[in-house]
């Protein structure tokens, strides 16, 4: 499965970087994502629950990171275990650069699915991978942008 | 694969579901026709703690006219539409899908709410219910809201459902003599996912087509309507030109989504196919 996209957020380029590898963020931005530990410089292990449609499979998984360019790119390794649901495995490269209104985000991702999960969720694993993406950036923008979170926070209670 | 072990309880009642719902969050269940769920559970892509079983609830059965609709449970399965006398009469498209439905085994036992919370984006239920306009009456513990189908497919598996809510069942518009409607859909064997899929409503006139809904399934992550492609038809007369100009329109509004076999671009090219054919055969008709 491939999965390319990119997407604008409304903070600097040190902000949006700053917040890609600061493991609080992303801890509240990944969708499911029940814990997250920085190992190493190279090393960010996490646990996810991957909810989509019936399904509800916790994964632990590992990142590596490789190639970090400072504020401007880096390439990633991952892979994660659900157990009896399956496996993923993939590489991921994502890139920084200004841009009108913010920092434009572009990512591709080459990633295999196997096990239980693969079998069967495959007619809509890259629709999945693509929603996963999407709610992803969205939770990352507003983490990174206090007013946005303000306002949501403010719309809880 | 047998499931992991889980806790049963056949509900009484929609208050008692509701109770049980938010006592027990994301790890209830609730379980009807089981033909998605059940699948899921075997493979142990999901594990709840309890199972709610509402097939007991009789508000949440029955096809039936309440003044100007037609009114479907949720727990009516695909083959009492199929073989529905009231379907046949005032919302005939739904008992053309019905046969589409996966096999026999599944349509006897999976419901019609059932599909239509699921959300799956090839499914039939969600487009034909985006066709007819049909609106989702929904309880919860706050009470009852209705929503329409229009807004109610938000995103992949996502519908305006809340986690704490019940789709009680749906009230469509009845069918007029002059509803017309076309129900096309592609697969590689029959009962397989659809590749690509239209359920297109509409009221005629003479040649003229008014009040179009073109609802495509399996082409992107909800049932999408043709929204510029129903205005381009919509109150002009149905020439071979106008049916190409609502084709091209289609093909070119629809944001369509590759799967495991079939590319994106196929699936835009299938678009025009598949509602040329649906013209056509309401211009026939």
């Amino acid at each position: 499965m491939e999965l390319n996209g990119e997407q604008l957020i409304a903070a600097s380029v040190p902000d949006v970087w700053r917040g890609l590898n600061d493991v609080a963020i992303l801890g509240k931005a990944i969708p499911g994502c029940e814990a997250i530990e920085r190992i190493s410089s190279e090393e960010v292990h996490a646990k996810v629950m991957f909810k989509i449609g019936p399904v509800r499979a916790r994964f632990a998984g590992k990142l590596f990171l490789s190639d970090v360019v400072d504020e401007k790119s880096c390439s990633m390794a991952f892979e994660g275990s659900g157990g009896a649901a399956g496996f993923a495995k993939g590489r991921s490269r994502v890139e920084l650069s200004s841009a009108e209104g913010g920092t434009l985000v572009s990512y591709t991702t080459e990633a295999s699915i196997g096990g239980k999960l693969g079998q069967i969720g495959g007619r809509l694993i890259s629709a999945s991978a693509k929603k996963i993406a999407d709610d992803f950036f969205q939770a990352f923008a507003k983490e990174l942008d206090p007013t946005a979170k303000q306002m949501l926070d403010g719309g809880a209670t | 694969m047998k499931a992991a072990a889980f806790d049963y309880i056949k509900a009484q009642s929609v208050p008692e579901v509701l109770a049980l719902m938010s006592k027990h969050g994301d790890d209830a269940r609730l379980i009807a026709g089981g033909q998605t769920l059940l699948a899921t559970l075997n493979m142990r892509l999901s594990e709840p703690q309890l199972l709610i079983d509402i097939t007991q609830l009789a508000e949440l059965n029955g096809i039936e006219l309440s003044g100007e609709h037609l009114w479907i449970g949720a727990l009516v399965t695909h083959t009492e539409i199929e073989n529905s006398p009231l379907i046949q009469k005032y919302a005939p498209i739904l008992g053309a899908a019905a046969p589409h439905i996966a096999h026999r085994a599944i349509r006897n036992l999976g419901t019609w709410g059932g599909s239509l919370v699921y959300g799956d984006p090839a499914a039939e239920w969600p487009a034909c219910s985006l066709a007819v306009n049909a609106t989702m009456v929904l309880r919860g513990l706050q009470g009852e809201r209705r929503v329409l189908a229009a807004d109610f497919f938000v995103d992949l598996y996502t519908t305006a459902l809340a986690p704490d809510e019940i789709l009680m069942g749906t009230e469509i518009p009845l069918a007029n003599t002059k509803q017309v409607f076309s129900f096309q859909e592609l697969a590689r064997r029959h009962g397989d996912y659809a590749i690509a899929g239209l359920a297109a409503v509409a009221q005629k006139t003479g040649q003229t087509l008014t009040a179009c809904n073109f609802a495509f399934f399996s082409i992107a992550t909800t049932p999408v309507l043709a929204k510029k492609a129903q205005a381009i038809v919509n109150g002009q007369i149905l020439s071979t030109e106008l049916i190409a100009a609502g084709v091209a329109m289609a093909r070119s509004e629809i944001e369509t989504m590759d799967d495991i076999t079939n590319s994106a671009a196929a699936k835009t090219h299938l678009v025009g196919v598949l509602l040329e054919r649906a013209l056509k055969t309401m211009l026939a008709e």
